[in-house]
């Protein structure tokens, strides 16, 4: 386990060794946070009402902060991926000793856990300043262990996307595929309570909600009883997909065709 | 001992083809068509343990192919593998704590990082002791002579300087057997040297053995002691590196640029005359005819030299040579 926390470590050090950059990307979540400001506040005007569906306007913007520090600090195994099939560095990987995937998932972890911590660090006073102060500790404690699930659900998902490089090389057009569903039926757009009533248990049923939603939700309404259903789904979900997982990296590792002398 | 055996081993890739331009491109749409490429073709060879073995040929010869089959990363299409007693596409990660590789158009170093973070880095991978990671760290930064790259960003190495910390690297664990995909291309002389002579010394020290695979016939004199020709997948050669030199790279070829306008007359006994002009002029000899000492005084003596090279002929050509006198008909 060592040589995996190793992994992770470097990576974290890897991420920084940019830190304007790192910075300056860190503050984009403050404009996505202004632009949902104006766009939610015009909503709840509209409907001339506090609460839509059981959620104020403060929820509505720590929901969605919740949503994008996980969005922005999801996994891009699928685009490392591909990128080290293409230019044939996929060799070094497989020629060392380690679980190709675990490696990915703690490389992954690294650089997704500096890109989420930097975007609380900014998303947070910002949120505050616009809506008053951030739910209560339950609901960080909820969020924080759902997240992580949701984190590692993203990393089932991009990894399996990630894995058709080996036959297909490039996997843009199946990540924007992707990134639309969890964008709709994880709730992104809209929190699932606001589906449709009859929507509403088939969004639920789906890998997709406990990747943004259930997070969110528990983080502006903690429930104990939601959260114990959700972290139940979230991992039945991420045994079933671990499982296709390493059938998919078994098959795949057989097809792969190294670019280049 | 053997720490590769190798038999009948094939490697066959299925390749999209598609015509030039948009009708092309849109013809693979709708009707994708596939080639066959035979990548390695009923390879069978053997490499003591400690043995220093060139395995060498001309682009796309099927070199790397093979490399990445007998570090377990390609499956073959067929045929059989050993390696230090495993079977590399099924105990890769076993076989991955006994051997070192290095694909020279790669990097396994982390580029926005010192070299030495990498170095640490691999120790935990394959499990080393810290204190023996940097007794280790010491030695290798000594052979390679790159005790004050260590701390450089690898990004801001040169090619040269960046070789050298990714073959160091590679020898970190003390592999028994090291793969060397080309660790030479795109390096300039000194560059080639330098590796060149760390390899050697690792090789003598340590008995690590080494599987070199190179289009440059200069790695192979300066290293191997044995040496496979590959091409079209299959060996075309194979002998020692001593009766090679002997039949096939007797001949150099120099070129030679002057300051100043030079006699035209360079003809000498043995040297045949390839481009003359008025600053320079280019020569093709045999070494056991004609010494490379006798070749050189005789051009210096024309005028001020301002550059001069020597080389090996091409590898193609020597594959040409070793193809005429197999199939002389």
């Amino acid at each position: 386990m060592k040589k995996y926390w190793a992994i992770f470590s470097t990576q974290i050090v890897n991420s920084l060794a940019y830190p304007g950059d790192f910075l300056g990307r860190s503050a984009s979540i403050v404009i996505f946070m202004l632009i949902f400001a104006g766009l939610w506040r015009a909503t709840f005007a509209a409907a001339g009402t506090e609460s839509i569906n059981g959620l104020t306007f403060p929820n509505m913007l720590w929901y969605l902060l919740m949503c994008e520090v996980i969005e922005l600090g999801r996994p891009r195994v699928n685009r490392v991926i591909s990128e080290q099939v293409k230019s044939g560095e996929v060799a070094y990987l497989l020629s060392k000793p380690y679980n190709f995937l675990i490696y990915h998932f703690f490389h992954g972890l690294g650089d997704g856990g500096v890109r989420a911590a930097l975007n609380l660090l900014v998303g947070i006073p910002a949120v505050w300043l616009l809506v008053g102060p951030p739910p209560t500790l339950i609901g960080w404690g909820m969020a924080v262990t759902l997240a992580f699930g949701a984190w590692v659900l993203h990393f089932c998902m991009m990894s399996l996307i990630g894995l058709l490089a080996f036959l297909v090389e490039e996997t843009n057009s199946f990540e924007l595929i992707y990134q639309k569903a969890v964008f709709i039926l994880g709730g992104m757009l809209l929190p699932l309570d606001m589906f449709p009533g009859w929507l509403q248990p088939a969004a639920k049923s789906l890998p997709f909600a406990y990747m943004m939603y259930a997070p969110a939700r528990l983080f502006v309404k903690p429930n104990l009883t939601m959260f114990w259903q959700f972290l139940s789904m979230q991992w039945i979900w991420i045994i079933v997909l671990v499982f296709l997982l390493g059938l998919a990296y078994r098959s795949s590792v057989r097809s792969l065709a190294v670019n280049g002398g | 001992m053997s720490s590769i055996t190798v038999t009948n081993l094939q490697k066959t890739f299925r390749a999209k083809r598609k015509a030039a331009g948009l009708g092309g491109s849109l013809r693979a749409l709708v009707r994708p068509q596939y080639s066959t490429v035979e990548a390695v073709r009923g390879l069978s060879f053997e490499m003591e343990a400690g043995e220093l073995l060139g395995f060498i040929g001309p682009n796309g010869a099927g070199k790397s192919t093979t490399i990445k089959m007998l570090t377990g990363i390609l499956h073959p299409s067929a045929g059989e593998a050993s390696v230090l007693g495993f079977t590399p596409w099924k105990d890769r990660q076993k076989l991955a704590y006994q051997i070192g590789t290095v694909f020279g158009q790669r990097q396994q170093l982390w580029v926005h990082l010192p070299a030495i973070d990498t170095f640490m880095l691999f120790g935990k991978i394959y499990e080393l002791d810290d204190k023996d990671v940097k007794r280790r760290i010491g030695f290798l930064s000594e052979a390679f002579e790159i005790q004050d790259l260590l701390e450089t960003p690898v990004r801001k190495l040169s090619l040269g300087q960046r070789m050298r910390c990714e073959v160091a690297a590679s020898l970190l664990h003390r592999p028994k057997l090291l793969l060397l995909d080309e660790p030479s291309i795109g390096l300039d002389v000194v560059a080639k040297q330098h590796i060149r002579d760390a390899i050697r010394r690792m090789n003598q020290e340590e008995g690590v053995g080494v599987l070199l695979t190179s289009h440059d016939a200069g790695d192979l004199e300066a290293m191997c002691k044995r040496v496979i020709i590959v091409n079209h997948g299959q060996i075309v050669y194979e002998d020692k590196v001593s009766n090679l030199k002997r039949k096939y790279l007797a001949s150099k070829m120099v070129e030679v640029r002057y300051a100043e306008q030079v006699s035209r007359d360079f003809h000498l006994d043995g040297v045949e005359v390839l481009k003359v002009g008025h600053y320079g002029v280019k020569l093709r000899f045999d070494t056991h005819q004609t010494p490379v000492q006798k070749v050189l005084a005789h051009l210096t003596e024309a005028g001020d030299v301002v550059d001069i090279t020597i080389s090996d002929p091409p590898l193609e050509e020597v594959i040409a040579r070793i193809y005429q006198e197999a199939n002389p008909t």
